[in-house]
C-alpha cells in the first residue's frame, strides 16, 4: 500500500481503540464461550464440546468512527458499534442513521468520519462498505485495528488508511493507502483510559492479590524503565569508544533530559522518602516475623505430641 | 618401643592428603591399646613429631601419655605443650579423632584449673572451639569449658564473642544446658541482661524428660534477671517447655517466685526486709550480687513507670513517689537513667523541675534501614531453616504413630489409609 498523499494528517483518540477492542473481544466470547470445567476431554471426543477457539477463524466487527474534521486536521474522537450484514455485505444503514441522529443531538459538532473493523490487512470486500459510505462523507478513513496479540511488537496494531483513485492498468480504481496518525488525547480520558486497562477480575478482591497485582505492574514498569536506560548507556557507550559516528543532536537530547533530573531534591524529600521506605521496610519485617512464629507454633505442636509423654491432648479427646 | 618408631615413622610418612590421612587414623586406632599401656615412653616420641603438620598422630600420642592421675608440678610442665598443640594443629586432621581431642582439651582445662590460672587457658581454647566447629553455628562439646574458664577469669569479653553466634547444631544435651547456663552468667557480669535473658530462658525451655540442677539454678537467676530488666516476672512457662519443667521448677524455687510477687507490690521498704529475711538463702545459691541490683533496680522501674502518667514532675516529687531519700538522689537516679538510655528526659536544674520526652528516634536515617535489612535478611534464613525442621518433624515416625492414633477413633466410615501403628 502506498503512503497517503492526501496531506491530512488524522488524530485518533485512545477511546476509539478501546471501544474497538471492547467490541471485538465481546464478539468474541460470546461466539466461542470458554470451556468451561466439565469439557475437559479433547474436542474431537466430545460432540457437546463447542469448537476450540483458536481454530475457527475470529470474527470481524464493524462500526463507524465520528468525530470532527477542522481544515486539515481530522480527530477521531469516538465510535459506535454496526451490525453487519453478510448477504448483501453492507451495513445496516437504517440503524446508521438513527445512531448518528442520536449522537448528533448529544455533540452536535462530530460528523461520520468513517469506519473501523477488525483484520491484519485490508480486503477487497472493504472497498463496498468503504464506496457506500461515500454518500456520507465523501473520503471516509477506514480504520483496522489487528487483534492477534503480536508480543514482538512495539507500536499499536492499528492502522488507519485512506482511499485514493490511481489509475492502475488504464482503469481508475480507488485503492486503500496508508496514512499515518498520532495518538491524541484528553486529560479526563487519559485517567479512564488508565483505569480501565487496569480493571483486574472479579475474583481477585482479597487484599493480597490486589497488591501482588499493583506491585507487578509497578515492577514491570520499572524493568521497562530500566532496560530502556541500559539501551541508551550502551550507545553512549559505544559512541565514547568510537564504534558509532557521534551524532550530535542525539547528545543533545541525552544532555538535556539528565540536566532535568532529579525531579525533586530537597531536605523535606529525603526525610519524607526514607520514613516511607522505613516504613515499608518495617511492614516486611513484621510480616516475616508472623510467618516466622506460625511456623514455629506449628512445630512446637507437633514436637510436643510426638515427644513430651504426658503432654495434655488438646480439645479431642475421644468420647466413648 | 620398635611399634612406636614404627607409628612415628608412619606418621611423619602418611600426613599429606586426605586419603593418606584417613588410612593413618585406621592406623592409628589399631595401635591406641599398646600406647595407652606405657604412657612415660612417649615423652620423647612427642618432639619426633610435628604438631602443626602431623596433627592426629600428636593427638593420639598427647592423649595417650596424659592420661592418668598428674601433680601440680606435672600439670605446670603439661600446659605449654598442650597450649602449643592447640594453637598450631591442623583443623582438618582433627576432626577425624574428635573425642580424642575433646578429651585432651578437657584434660588441658583440668591441670589449668588445677595451678589456678584459668587465665591461661582461655585463648588455647578459643582456637580449640573454633577448630573443633564444623561451622559457626555448631555447639561443641569445648563451648561450655570455654565459657567456664572465662567466667573463671573474669575475662567476659571473650566469652560475649563467642556468644554472639547463633547455634543450630548441638552435640549433646548437657552441653546446650551449660552452654546457656554459664552464657547467661557472663552477659549477666557484662549487664547485658537482655541476652542473659535469652540463654537462661534457653536453658529453662529447653526440652528435658526429668528436672536437672542445672535448669534450677538457671531459672532462679532467670526470675532475678527478669525482674531487673523488665521489672515483672510471669511465673507460667511458655507451652514448648518441657512439661517436667513445667511442673517441677517452681517447687524448687519458693523462695525467689516469693520474691517475685513482693516485687510487683511496688513497695521498695517491704521489699527489703523481705529480701534481708531470706539472705542466706540467696547467699548459699551466690545469687546475692544478683539480688541486690534487682533492689536498686525498682528505683529505675517505679520512675519509669512516671514516665507514663506524667510530663513533668518536680524532684521533690519523684522522690517521694519513689521513696527515695532526697531530691539529690532522685537527680542522680534520673541522670543515670539518661546516660544509659533508659529514659528520655531534660532535668531543668534551676526549678527543679524533670520533663519526660518522646523517644527521639524518628525512623528516617540511612542507618536505621540498614539495621532493619539486616534484620530481614536474618529472619529469612530462620524462616527457611524452621521450615525444614518442620518437614523433617512431618516425617518422623514418632509423631505419625501419635497422631496417626489418635485419627483413628474418628474416621470409622473414610477408609483412611493412615496405619495406626508404624513398625520402627
Amino acid at each position: 500500500m502506498a503512503s497517503s498523499s492526501s496531506g491530512l494528517t488524522f488524530k485518533l483518540h485512545p477511546l476509539v481503540i478501546l471501544n474497538i477492542s471492547d467490541h471485538y473481544t465481546r464478539v468474541k466470547s460470546q461466539l466461542h464461550p470458554p470451556p468451561s470445567a466439565h469439557h475437559c476431554a479433547p474436542a474431537a471426543a466430545d460432540p457437546f464440546a463447542p469448537p476450540a477457539p483458536a481454530a475457527a477463524d475470529p470474527p470481524r466487527v464493524y462500526g463507524c468512527v465520528i468525530g470532527v474534521q477542522r481544515g486539515r486536521t481530522v480527530e477521531i474522537f469516538n465510535s459506535f458499534e454496526l451490525l453487519y450484514d453478510p448477504a448483501t455485505h453492507s451495513l445496516d444503514r437504517a440503524f446508521l442513521d438513527k445512531k448518528q441522529e442520536l449522537y448528533k443531538k448529544v455533540f452536535p459538532n462530530f460528523y461520520v468520519l468513517g469506519w473501523y473493523s477488525t483484520g491484519s490487512d485490508a480486503e477487497e470486500s472493504d472497498m463496498h462498505i468503504h464506496k457506500a459510505l461515500m454518500d456520507i462523507n465523501e473520503s471516509p478513513v477506514y480504520v483496522l485495528l489487528n487483534p492477534s496479540i503480536n508480543h514482538a511488537q512495539k507500536d499499536l496494531p492499528v492502522t488507519i488508511y485512506e482511499s485514493e483513485l490511481h489509475v492502475i492498468d488504464g482503469i481508475p480504481q480507488l485503492i486503500f493507502v496508508r496514512a499515518s496518525y498520532t495518538i491524541e488525547t484528553v486529560e479526563a480520558e487519559r485517567i479512564s483510559v488508565d483505569h480501565v486497562a487496569h480493571l483486574k477480575p472479579s475474583d481477585g478482591g482479597t487484599a493480597a492479590t490486589q497488591l501482588a497485582a499493583h506491585l507487578t505492574g509497578i515492577h514491570s514498569a520499572i524493568k521497562m524503565l530500566n532496560s530502556r536506560v541500559r539501551v541508551l548507556h550502551h550507545y553512549l557507550l559505544a559512541m565514547q569508544k568510537g564504534e558509532i559516528p557521534c551524532e550530535n543532536s542525539l547528545l543533545r537530547q541525552v544532555s538535556s533530559l539528565l540536566r532535568r533530573l532529579p525531579a525533586i531534591e530537597s531536605g523535606k524529600f529525603q526525610d519524607d522518602f526514607l520514613m516511607e521506605y522505613n516504613d515499608t521496610l518495617l511492614i516486611t519485617y513484621l510480616a516475616m516475623l508472623t510467618n516466622c512464629s506460625s511456623t514455629m507454633n506449628e512445630l512446637i505442636d507437633k514436637f510436643n505430641t510426638a515427644y513430651d509423654r504426658h503432654s495434655r491432648r488438646g480439645g479431642r479427646t475421644p468420647f466413648v | 618401643m620398635g611399634s612406636i618408631e614404627n607409628l612415628v615413622t608412619q606418621i611423619q610418612g602418611l600426613s599429606g592428603s586426605i586419603d593418606d590421612i584417613a588410612h593413618l587414623h585406621n592406623i592409628l586406632k589399631v595401635a591406641d591399646e599398646s600406647l595407652h599401656a606405657e604412657p612415660s615412653a612417649l615423652s620423647s616420641v612427642l618432639d619426633q613429631v610435628d604438631p602443626a603438620k602431623h596433627s592426629l598422630g600428636y593427638l593420639y600420642f598427647l592423649e595417650a601419655f596424659t592420661s592418668g592421675p598428674v601433680s601440680k608440678e606435672q600439670a605446670l610442665t603439661l600446659i605449654p605443650i598442650l597450649a602449643r598443640f592447640i594453637n598450631c594443629c591442623d583443623a582438618q586432621q582433627i576432626r577425624f579423632a574428635p573425642d580424642k581431642f575433646v578429651s585432651v582439651c578437657k584434660r588441658f582445662k583440668d591441670h589449668v584449673l588445677l595451678i589456678e590460672s584459668p587465665l591461661r587457658g582461655v585463648s588455647p581454647m578459643r582456637a580449640a572451639v573454633r577448630k573443633l566447629q564444623t561451622t559457626s553455628e555448631h555447639l561443641t562439646t569445648l563451648h561450655p569449658d570455654f565459657l567456664l574458664l572465662c567466667l573463671l577469669s573474669k575475662s567476659y569479653n571473650i566469652g560475649l564473642s563467642v556468644l554472639e553466634d547463633d547455634i543450630f547444631d548441638v552435640d549433646q544435651p548437657r552441653d546446650l544446658f551449660l552452654y546457656c547456663y554459664y552464657g547467661g552468667m557472663i552477659c549477666i557480669g557484662q549487664k547485658r541482661f537482655r541476652k542473659a535473658l535469652e540463654l537462661l530462658h534457653n536453658v529453662v525451655t529447653a526440652p528435658m524428660n526429668a528436672i536437672n540442677a542445672i535448669a534450677v539454678e538457671a531459672y532462679k537467676k532467670y526470675i532475678l534477671v527478669s525482674l531487673i530488666h523488665y521489672g515483672q516476672f510471669s511465673t507460667s512457662l511458655p507451652k514448648y517447655a518441657s512439661s517436667a519443667a513445667q511442673r517441677n521448677l517452681k517447687n524448687f524455687c519458693q523462695p525467689y517466685i516469693e520474691l517475685a510477687t513482693t516485687y510487683s507490690s511496688g513497695k521498695i521498704a517491704e521489699f527489703k526486709i523481705y529480701v534481708d529475711t531470706n539472705r542466706e538463702k540467696y547467699d548459699n545459691d551466690k545469687n546475692l550480687g544478683l539480688v541486690k541490683q534487682v533492689v536498686s533496680s525498682m528505683y529505675k522501674h517505679n520512675i519509669q513507670r512516671l514516665t507514663q502518667t506524667y510530663l513533668t514532675l518536680s524532684l521533690q516529687d519523684i522522690a517521694n513517689t519513689v521513696q527515695l531519700g532526697s531530691p539529690k538522689e532522685a537527680e542522680m537516679h534520673v541522670l543515670q537513667m539518661i546516660q544509659d538510655g533508659e529514659i528520655f528526659a531534660t532535668i531543668n536544674q534551676k526549678d527543679g523541675m524533670v520533663r519526660f520526652l518522646e523517644d527521639p528516634e524518628q525512623y528516617k536515617t540511612c542507618q536505621m534501614i540498614e539495621h532493619i535489612d539486616s534484620s530481614i535478611q536474618r529472619i529469612m534464613t530462620l524462616s527457611r531453616k524452621l521450615n525444614a525442621m518442620d518437614e523433617l518433624m512431618s516425617y518422623d515416625p514418632l509423631y505419625l504413630s501419635k497422631v496417626g492414633r489418635e485419627r483413628q477413633r474418628f474416621d470409622f466410615d473414610d477408609f483412611d489409609t493412615v496405619p495406626q501403628k508404624f513398625p520402627i
